[in-house]
């Protein structure tokens, strides 16, 4: 069964350094300068230990540094990676995988299976920010140096996605982890080594020769770090920089009739969600949350968040993909919005919603919805503050009302379970439904496709309907990248991958 | 002959005070900013009463409307009236700017006054907390107790009054080390007068003419600490309009709605120069030296 049932998620990507800009200018490289791509990402990674960061800068950075066992493709099934194939035992509680052989890390040391055995020790043993994928996983071992055999406590069919969905699972090398210096100086096994940094400018990697795809077509790859999206779009414009994923929504149309660049706008499986706080009066009461459901202009938001790019979805998973859910069980009603709100007998209202700058759709949307629930009576505050500050407030349940998104999802339990299962790991809202939890729980064992996601469904359309999560929208990945690059392509999952690119 | 002197400066006071309006108004470019400022704080008061539409009024289908006769600075990314949110931004600035320079007013000139007519240790004390205050640059400062408080209109006005304390202090001082050496000051404490009288009949009056002038400036300085607070993120909060957040959300805009920033920063452009140049004759007569170059300038 090469198949994969299912496929995994990141979570949110938490981008907390913002970095002053630079005006640099092409790293030299020696005579091979010419061939060394230039990419800017808004900010700085915060460590490059891809077990420990949580910010999407540093994986932007990563992608090309490290490699999984599978990992997804340009449609996000998975795979061979580092495992050249693999089998699952007939009870599916042993996935049995063979590494390819021939692979070195970047300082020439071999790689063998062991190295699997160790990182995805280190994962589960020390609790790291993605120990939630092996929590299924009973044992991983080494038989011999190309064999992998990971046990699981039940089938889960969302294996493959959980080891290889993005690169918080990637093979680390123990010397590198011993020595400390992953942090700043990773080693992997990826198309590209790093190189050098530059603290709040750049960071710079060079094309791995012994790649084992096949060596780079580009010297390196120079990740400029430039928070400022005008600035970085000017630089592409002007020639100075290849690529760039700091593109506002509203410069798109303008954009696409720029023949000095290449614009890439690929639907995503990202969703923005509005949460309420259920362990608050009165957004306990389901009526209430309905009303807000009912009372939000999702037209209106996504035409001004997105300008064209994203697409209004009620529930989590965007349409097109394999999982996707119809369900439409929300239109703009104010007078319905007001009955509810009368049944559940509150009234004068008022909402601390928080906003904040690190992502400025939700300073839109909050207005846009300030301006919706005034309709209703509700007197929403926004307060809009930085994204460090934000999360600490979500962790301590110190809101009324959110919005924020999740990103790099690619299996339907990404999307739902952490969000919405019973004390789940990132149900900051504190929903709780036994009738959710079930299909959610059963869902993760259940090696029949078609059943699996009726279970979704069944879970996804009651999590609506109770409005756990007030869903908007599916946003695009929108990067764009010059002319002279050939060989790249916008990913879904947002994965930023140079290994095939190629400067003309 | 104490009591002949102590009328001599009275007497002579009190016509310098009327030349000194008729000196201020002399000044074209004076007369010009005090009429703006005028205009501007009477839109300030009356914009709930003015403006054409409402503040958070949002119309998607209508974002990014250049100016018609319909929105006369035409509309933002939210389809809002930009004339109606600057018109009510000049409600918002102006009252953080007041609050916060009375603050630092009356803060500073209090710590000034008692520092400068005490002296000694008390002085050396309180003017190295004013040294420590004076070595961070203002905005840092502001950002710094912005961040430790909750964003928002009042800690805006906190934040800008703090950050301006130290200037105000340090004029009301250095004012007050000459007026107390005096001698119309030393006879009157010969007298026996009280301190408090003695601060409130001559020292303050006489310190009066830089306070003014610094007030004026700190002013013009206190909308800009406002408008950057604003477009930071960390004052005025949306959707309550402020010049500086206006100015923000038109960063991303620039090349498909140059309307949405030359409004709000013309009118900050504005509000600045007048405080400023008010500022600037209001020095030019209340400083002795200045005054005479005038005086010496009308008269030929």
């Amino acid at each position: 069964m090469r198949r994969p049932k299912v496929l995994v998620g990141i979570g949110l990507v938490i981008a907390i350094t913002l970095t002053a800009c630079s005006t640099g200018e092409r790293v030299d490289l020696g005579n091979e300068s010419s061939q060394n791509l230039i990419a800017a990402i808004a900010g700085e990674p915060d460590q490059l230990d891809p077990h420990k960061t949580s910010a999407y800068f540093s994986f932007e950075v990563l992608e090309n540094v490290y490699d999984t066992l599978v990992e997804p493709d340009e449609n996000l099934e998975m795979r061979p990676a580092l495992a050249e194939s693999w089998e699952v035992s007939g009870d599916q509680l042993t996935w049995t995988f063979h590494v390819r052989q021939g692979v070195t890390f970047h300082d020439g040391s071999p790689f063998s299976a062991d190295d699997v055995v160790y990182s995805y020790k280190r994962i589960i043993d020390q609790k790291l920010s993605n120990a939630d994928r092996f929590r299924a996983v009973t044992d991983v071992t080494a038989p011999d140096k190309s064999t992998v055999k990971i046990t699981v406590a039940q089938p889960t069919p969302n294996l493959l996605s959980n080891i290889g969905g993005f690169k918080g699972t990637a093979i680390v090398q123990r010397k590198n982890v011993e020595s400390g210096e992953i942090a700043t100086h990773p080693i992997g096994t990826g198309p590209f080594a790093f190189r050098s940094a530059k603290s709040g400018d750049s960071i710079t990697l060079a094309a791995n020769k012994n790649y084992w795809g096949g060596p780079p077509l580009i010297s390196g790859v120079t990740f400029r770090f430039i928070p400022e999206a005008s600035t970085a779009l000017s630089a592409l414009q002007a020639g100075e920089i290849d690529w760039t994923d700091s593109i506002p929504t509203q410069r798109v149309e303008e954009l696409k009739t720029d023949d000095s660049i290449n614009l890439g706008v690929t639907p995503s499986n990202d969703y923005w969600y509005l949460a309420l706080n259920e362990a608050r009066k009165p957004w306990n009461d389901v009526r209430v949350r309905q009303a807000i459901a009912y009372g939000v202009d999702r037209h209106a938001i996504v035409q001004a968040t997105g300008y064209g790019t994203a697409t209004v979805n009620q529930l989590a998973i965007p349409k097109g993909g394999p999982w996707y859910t119809e369900y439409h069980g929300y239109t703009l009603d104010i007078a319905k919005a007001k009955s509810l709100l009368h049944e559940a007998g509150v009234k004068d209202l008022t909402i601390d919603m928080m906003a904040t700058s690190q992502y400025p759709e939700t300073v839109t949307a909050a207005q846009i919805i300030a301006d919706n629930l005034a309709a209703l009576g509700i007197t929403v505050k926004i307060r809009s503050m930085d994204f460090a500050a934000w999360l600490d407030e979500e962790n301590a349940g110190n809101f009324d009302m959110l919005m924020m998104g999740w990103l790099g999802n690619i299996d339907p339990d990404d999307f739902y379970y952490a969000q919405q299962h019973t004390g789940g790991k990132s149900n900051a809202q504190k929903y709780s439904n036994p009738d959710v939890d079930g299909p959610l729980d059963a869902a993760r064992a259940e090696t029949n496709r078609d059943a699996r996601a009726g279970l979704y469904a069944r879970a996804a359309t009651i999590v609506a309907d109770e409005a756990s999560y007030i869903y908007l929208y599916n946003p695009s990945v929108i990067q764009a990248w010059s002319k002279s690059l050939a060989g790249y392509q916008a990913r879904p999952d947002r994965a930023i991958r140079f290994r095939t690119a190629a400067l003309n | 002959m104490t009591d002949m002197r102590l009328a001599d400066e009275a007497s002579g006071d009190e016509s310098a005070r009327v030349a000194s309006w008729r000196l201020l108004l002399g000044n074209p470019v004076t007369t010009t900013s005090a009429v703006v400022l005028v205009g501007i704080v009477v839109v300030a008061l009356t914009a709930r009463r003015i403006a054409p539409y409402g503040t958070n009024k949002i119309d998607v289908a209508d974002a990014l409307q250049p100016p018609t006769g319909a929105h006369w600075f035409g509309t933002d990314e939210l389809g809002r009236d930009i004339f109606s949110r600057v018109l009510l931004a000049a409600h918002a600035s102006l009252q953080i700017a007041l609050a916060s320079v009375a603050f630092a007013f009356v803060v500073g000139v209090t710590i000034g006054v008692i520092s400068g007519y005490r002296g000694g240790l008390l002085d050396a004390v309180l003017m190295r907390v004013v040294d420590v205050m004076f070595a961070f640059p203002v905005l840092l400062l502001a950002l710094a107790i912005v961040a430790i408080l909750a964003p928002g209109s009042a800690t805006t006005i906190l934040a800008i009054g703090i950050v301006y304390t130290p200037i105000f202090a340090r004029v009301a001082r250095a004012s007050t080390l000459s007026v107390r050496v005096e001698p119309f000051v030393a006879v009157s404490r010969t007298l026996g007068t009280g301190h408090l009288y003695m601060l409130g009949r001559h020292i303050l009056p006489n310190i009066a003419g830089p306070v003014i002038v610094q007030t004026s400036v700190s002013l013009a300085f206190a909308i800009l600490s406002e408008a950057a607070l604003s477009f930071l993120g960390l004052g005025i909060q949306p959707p309550e309009p402020s010049w500086g957040r206006m100015l923000f959300d038109a960063q991303g805009f620039v090349q498909r709605a140059w309307w949405m920033g030359v409004f709000p920063g013309a009118a900050i452009f504005a509000t600045v120069l007048a405080f400023n140049l008010l500022g600037d004759g209001l020095r030019d007569v209340l400083d002795p030296k200045q005054r005479t170059m005038i005086e010496a300038r009308r008269q030929r």
